[in-house]
């Protein structure tokens, strides 16, 4: 019997070889650096039930995120507000505004569509389950909503601006200086460490704090700031 | 490849305790051999029969194979599905979202409430533990612990039933409003043994308002104590006051409650309850056990009578004639040489003791016991004044019993009635009494239970009940301390009615039921009832209301003292008991027991009480037939159990068991037949060891219902009466018991069912450890070769090969290449001691521990490969010594739960390769579940076996079903069931594949330490100064001193487990545990240097007594 394979068929399991392996070694590339937090959480924005304004209510009207999110300090998670929360203001301000429609729904009895149900808000940031991320034992060492949450005082519609990965998380357990503030600028969105500085000439001299960082180092080291960077931290 | 062993030391040569788990180590079994050796035992990591091979390797492969292609056309959804956060329309009062809310309630019970604090996490009550500032606090037990699962049980009762089938609401509420507007019904209301004052104050209203109204009580267990000392009278010891306590039969510390017992168990420690004083001989009790087969209690005794129940008058006559008191004629005398050197030995022992003793009767004992343990009683001098013990005059007076309610049904003085009992009379009553027949001719049976059992089929009308923490109501406690209960939640379904619900209706004019939350929002009914009898003990009112709320309990509110007055019918009890005699093979004893897990059968669908394995027999999920090794050899039952592996014709050698008792799933216990009071009982046997001979032991409330699926076939019967769990469990003995013999019966046979086995889930040799002194015990008396108490002391962390084993050699740097201690936080250094001698082995931690950590139920299946997901293991292991003028057949019994030890040195982490186990900086041994692929290499590395494996998604397909978990993806999933409202939102739900294991109850430290930080902001804001100038100290991050408890230390009643911080020095409980002369680690010479350690077990015998020698010396070593 003749030769059933052409001569150029012996090359081709080589050929098959670098192709595939180019090709898995393409995804794997490709996977690794786009399935992470970084491209696939940041930037995630959804659509809100009711279009919420942070940049109205923190930027223009100055309200405390403790006056929405009122047990961020004191709980590990930080509530979203009640609808009777939003009902205090609102059922004196833009109370017909139809973007409310929803709080109506569910507060306002005289309403016609009145149904008493809460308002369902869609979670934008989101730690795994197996993450206890505890609110309170960071905004009462010195570490902002900022830090993490970004300027959610210039957010029209609030989206995730950091990536949340645990990754991300350990940079800051490992150098918590460089997101320490004192304890009164923690809820300060427009936060300017060198302005902090300049402002209080006197104390800052007092402490020998010059720069930024030196700033972020004296606050870890006042606050007695360590944080720990083992698995049951986090993970229980 | 095997395992590589370890070769332990040598054992001493002079060593004379002989130890064991199960008959099978006892006899050296290779099946035992097994389980030593392998981390899991056969079976428990392979796939072994056919519907498991339905997910074998290739059928796997080919699944992937699928789901890869899939994955492809799936690529678009790689969006992170859209979840929602609802809050609140009105916020709540009180509820920080986060965070555990707590409340005083209280669980009422036949011997008296049990004090609670309920954690609730946005309403949902998840955990229950014990109110510590309550006067009669007296921690928790195993059933107060799993109760909180009976309100989420997916069998719970939630439909109201007209003669077993569906019925509406509003033809109910026509029932009732009929009852409630003829005054002259003849109606008749079934009481539980419960004290609720608020509902004894409506009982007397229906009196008044239903001139023929008729009022009962019955539990099937709680026993008939009250004709030896009065209508609601009952005796209440204070175990603080007793230096010696004499219990004929009574199981004071766990299943038979005289009063709290915490007393007790302080004065089992020689240094005090807390560990503050020098170790004090003179300072503890000692407590005579007379039994028959043992109890935790038992377990516990100094001095430990072997005896069979028929024999316990008898002897109890004994030491009330040797203590002088009167005692009626009749009984057989003790003639046993031995035993009356027991009893002389006791008496001369109570006699110096005067008025500082205590003798308790098993509350189900015959009559005449309880005569003459108030007889002995009163001669020593330790009832009422200054005595230990003290009648008290409880408000359950003046009520039938189940024997009068028949004969009023009979004779039509009654033909409606109200059953509010939780037992479950149609079930549980006395054959002879056939309650089920005359409870038929009831013109109206209205049944409020939690369950759709026996009874409420059998009734015309059935009302699911509320649970008690979903209902107002008040109780009292043991010492009749005014307790609250306190709705955590509205109750789950909205047809739930709580008992003053229903009373309230049929006091009002005309029968408005009302239930939940009443008209319009408000408060239920029973809110105004309970506030009203409130206001008669605490004060009228808003803050004494409000401060009952708190604390949960009224000071100075228990029972009033009284002297308790015999019944008529003294001569009558005496008779009763005068001809019985000993047992023989031929004529046996059974007794029929209270269950550990499901009580009278009440709890039979509360998977984590039938989960957790029987105290003693270590049996889980059914009940069986206990009879000693020499009576199963006299009746030639035994061999077979444990059939010695035959030799090899070939090689000589000896081969792998071919018995049918194997190992894992096969193993099985032979069927017996029971044949008493004229009626027969099939049911598995095992052996028990340490019970008196010619006697049964079998244990109530089990075979309620059966389906298809049951192993002996006896399904479908009544398999609508329990749920999943419950379902095909264990054998029904209550058709054996008859109103004369509700204890025990005399006069029964036990046939072989020859070839006829069936299959038990075992646990006693599960992850057995090896090595020496496991267990340690001292005596406090002075031993020949040990010498006296304090070199026994001195001697505890010499025991075993402690003394002499060479320090071993470690693999492991205790500094970091920078020179750091690894341990590198100086604020907290977590540890934890167990103490010996104060654990009876209850289970109690078994169970918070599983409430706590979201501990899945695996199924009997499951539990009988070995893989049952308890993170404390309560081994318990009986030794005997020996020594020919020692009684081998009465052995020690010693608990010792063993949890993960937190290793600074610890071996799993090491081999795990993902690092999914590593150590933290305070001294755990971290396990990050995320990380975990399953390799299980930490478990089989693991030298104390404390690590557990999930084999399958227990959590998301419900073992229950049959063979569900073998399904895969197509198995049943209980995912958004009502258990997992039961789950504690700061532990992970644990998927397949993943190790888990004691954390220490990390979430609970992580939140101790959290809100110490924060307390940042408060110096700041106290400082007044601006942040950055306030040094916070390093002191005042450590969390106070004892400042919060970990889970099972929270639920133990004896105060035997203590954690802490090391850092806290002696100010810390279990610093000051630990710097005890009786401290020691388990398996000290393997150098794991545990985090946990125990205290050894300290007995304090009588000298004078003949067994005095032999007490005390139960080390535990396992070669």
């Amino acid at each position: 019997m003749a030769n059933f394979f052409p001569r150029w068929s012996n090359l081709l399991p080589l050929k098959i070889a670098v192709c595939a392996g180019a090709a898995v070694g393409g995804i794997a590339l490709a996977f690794s650096y786009y399935a992470t937090p970084k491209t696939l959480v940041a930037g995630y924005q959804p659509t809100q039930p009711i279009p919420f304004s942070h940049k109205i209510h923190v930027d223009q009207i100055g309200l405390d995120c403790r006056y929405c999110h009122s047990f961020v300090d004191v709980s590990g998670h930080s509530n979203v507000p009640t609808g009777n929360t939003c009902w205090n203001c609102h059922q004196h301000v833009q109370r017909e505004s139809p973007k409310l429609a929803p709080l109506h729904r569910s507060l306002d009895k005289s309403y016609p569509g009145y149904d008493g149900k809460p308002i369902e808000w869609v979670r934008v940031h989101k730690a795994p389950d197996y993450v206890y991320f505890n609110h309170s034992a960071h905004l009462n060492r010195g570490i902002s909503c900022q830090s993490c949450h970004g300027r959610i005082d210039q957010m029209e519609v609030v989206y995730q601006v950091e990536s949340h990965s645990m990754g991300w998380c350990l940079e800051c357990h490992r150098a918590p200086e460089k997101n320490l503030r004192p304890l009164e600028e923690v809820f300060n969105l427009k936060y300017d460490a060198q302005q902090y500085i300049d402002q209080h000439p006197g104390e800052m001299t007092e402490l020998g704090v010059k720069t930024t960082e030196d700033l972020g180092l004296k606050l870890k080291a006042q606050f007695n700031v360590n944080p720990k960077m083992s698995c049951s931290t986090c993970h229980r | 490849m095997s395992k590589r062993i370890l070769h332990h030391p040598e054992k001493p040569s002079d060593a004379s305790t002989i130890a064991w788990r199960s008959q099978g180590q006892l006899e050296d079994t290779p099946s035992f051999r097994e389980w030593l050796e392998r981390e899991f035992p056969q079976g428990a990591a392979e796939m072994a029969d056919e519907s498991e091979c339905e997910t074998s390797r290739r059928s796997f492969l080919k699944l992937m194979g699928a789901s890869t292609a899939l994955a492809g056309f799936g690529m678009m959804a790689c969006r992170r599905p859209e979840s929602y956060i609802v809050p609140y329309t009105h916020a709540p009062e009180w509820v920080i979202p986060g965070k555990a809310t707590y409340y005083a309630s209280s669980m009422p019970r036949s011997g008296g409430a049990t004090p609670l604090v309920v954690t609730t996490f946005e309403g949902r009550p998840t955990k229950l533990a014990p109110n510590e500032i309550h006067p009669d606090n007296e921690g928790t037990d195993a059933i107060a612990q799993a109760s909180v699962l009976d309100l989420y049980s997916p069998s719970r009762s939630r439909a109201i039933l007209k003669s077993g089938k569906k019925a509406k609401r509003a033809d109910l509420d026509q029932v009732i409003a009929g009852l409630a507007t003829n005054k002259a019904a003849k109606v008749g209301f079934l009481f539980g043994a419960d004290d609720s004052p608020t509902r004894n104050r409506l009982r007397a209203k229906l009196a008044s308002k239903f001139s023929a109204a008729k009022f009962y009580q019955y539990e099937a267990l709680t026993g008939d104590a009250s004709v030896a000392v009065g209508d609601g009278v009952k005796l209440g010891v204070d175990f603080a006051k007793a230096d010696i306590i004499l219990s004929l039969d009574c199981d004071f510390t766990c299943l038979d409650s005289q009063g709290p017992v915490s007393a007790f168990y302080d004065r089992r420690k020689p240094e005090g309850r807390d560990y503050s004083q020098k170790p004090d001989q003179s300072k503890m009790n000692r407590l005579y056990m007379v039994e028959a087969a043992y109890s935790l209690t038992g377990g516990m005794a100094d001095h430990r009578l072997r005896v069979s129940v028929s024999e316990i008058p008898a002897i109890a006559a004994q030491i009330a004639k040797e203590l002088g008191a009167s005692v009626p004629g009749g009984l057989p005398a003790v003639t046993e040489e031995k035993q009356l050197k027991w009893i002389k030995g006791l008496a001369d022992d109570l006699k110096s003791k005067r008025g500082k003793s205590a003798v308790v009767a098993g509350s189900r004992q015959p009559a005449a016991v309880h005569h003459l343990a108030l007889a002995i009683n009163q001669a020593l001098g330790n009832l009422g004044g200054n005595g230990p013990v003290t009648a008290y005059q409880t408000e359950n007076t003046g009520l039938g019993t189940l024997a009068s309610l028949k004969a009023d049904i009979d004779g039509g003085v009654i033909d409606t009635l109200l059953v509010l009992t939780p037992s479950n009379p149609v079930y549980d009553a006395p054959a002879d009494l056939d309650f089920a027949s005359s409870y038929a001719k009831l013109a109206t049976s209205i049944h409020l239970g939690g369950r759709t059992d026996a009874t409420a089929f059998a009734s015309t009308w059935h009302i699911p009940a509320a649970h008690y923490l979903e209902s107002w109501s008040d109780a009292r406690t043991s010492r009749g301390v005014y307790t609250i209960v306190q709705p955590m939640i509205l109750p789950l379904y909205p047809d739930c009615v709580s008992d003053l619900e229903l009373m309230v209706a049929l006091l009002t004019d005309d029968g408005k039921f009302l239930n939940g939350e009443g008209n319009s929002g408000a408060a239920s009914p029973a809110y105004d009832e309970v506030r009203a009898t409130f206001e008669g003990i605490g004060g009228k009112g808003e803050a004494p209301w409000k401060k009952l709320l708190r604390d949960g309990f009224v000071a100075d509110s228990g029972y009033k003292t009284t002297t308790p007055k015999a019944s008529a019918s003294v001569a009558k009890d005496f008779a009763a008991v005068a001809g019985f005699a000993a047992p023989t093979i031929d004529s046996l004893d059974v007794v029929f027991a209270t269950d550990a897990s499901i009580l009278d059968g009440r709890y039979i669908d509360n998977g984590w009480l039938q989960e957790a394995p029987d105290p003693i027999s270590k049996l889980s999920w059914d009940n069986a037939a206990l009879i000693a090794p020499k009576t199963a050899k006299a009746l030639g039952i035994y061999d077979e159990v444990i059939a010695l592996e035959p030799v090899s014709p070939y090689t000589g050698m000896k081969n792998a068991p071919r018995s049918p008792d194997n190992e894992a799933q096969k193993r099985t216990a032979r069927m017996i037949r029971v044949e008493v009071n004229g009626k027969t009982l099939e049911l598995p046997m095992l052996i028990a060891f340490g019970q008196a001979e010619n006697t049964v032991v079998i244990s109530l409330g089990y075979g309620q219902g059966f389906d298809d699926e049951d192993e002996l076939k006896r399904g479908p019967k009544n398999a609508a009466h329990v749920g999943l769990v419950g379902v095909n469990r264990g054998f029904n003995a209550y058709p054996l018991r008859t109103s004369a013999s509700s204890y025990f019966a005399k006069g029964a046979k036990v046939t072989n069912l020859e070839g006829k086995r069936y299959s038990v889930a075992l646990v006693q040799e599960h992850n057995s450890m090896y090595g020496r002194a496991l267990a340690r015990e001292i005596s406090t008396m002075t031993d020949d070769k040990k010498g006296d108490f304090s070199a026994q002391l001195a001697g505890v962390s010499k025991q075993g090969v402690d003394a002499h084993a060479e320090k071993p050699i470690s693999l492991y740097q205790s500094k970091d290449r920078k020179g750091q201690p690894l341990l590198s936080d100086p604020l907290h250094q977590w540890a934890m001691a167990i103490d010996l001698s104060a654990c009876s082995g209850c289970n109690a931690c078994l169970v918070a521990c599983q409430a706590e950590n979201n501990i899945p139920i695996v199924g009997k299946r499951q539990v009988a490969m070995g893989r049952e997901m308890h993170w404390i293991r309560m081994d318990r292991y009986f030794a005997a010594q020996d020594d020919p003028k020692a009684d081998a057949d009465n052995p020690a019994m010693v608990p010792q739960p063993v949890a993960c030890m937190q290793c600074e040195k610890a071996p799993c982490e090491t081999v795990c390769p993902v690092n999914a186990t590593v150590h933290s900086e305070d001294g755990l041994n971290a396990m990050a579940y995320n990380r975990c692929i399953g390799t299980r290499y930490c478990a089989n590395n693991c030298p104390y076996k404390a690590r557990r494996f999930n084999f399958f998604d227990y959590n998301k397909r419900n073992p229950l079903i049959a063979n569900n978990l073998y399904k895969g993806p197509f198995g049943e999933k209980q995912v958004g069931a009502a258990p997992h409202l039961q789950k504690n939102p700061n532990v992970t739900v644990r998927m397949r594949g993943v190790m888990e294991k004691c954390t220490y109850c990390v979430q609970r430290i992580k939140d101790a330490v959290i809100r110490q930080k924060a307390t940042t902001k408060e110096q700041v804001l106290e400082a007044g100064k601006p942040s950055p100038e306030v040094k916070i100290a390093n002191q005042s991050l450590r969390v106070p001193v004892d400042s919060f408890k970990v889970a099972c230390q929270e639920a133990c009643s004896a105060g035997a487990i203590s954690f802490g911080n090391q850092k806290d020095g002696a100010a810390s409980r279990m610093n000051r545990a630990k710097a005890s002369d009786r401290n020691y680690q388990l398996l000290n010479y393997i150098g794991t240097i545990p985090r946990t350690s125990y205290l050894a077990r300290v007995k304090n015998p009588n000298p004078a007594m003949p067994d005095a020698p032999f007490i005390g010396k139960a080390t535990i070593d396992m070669v």
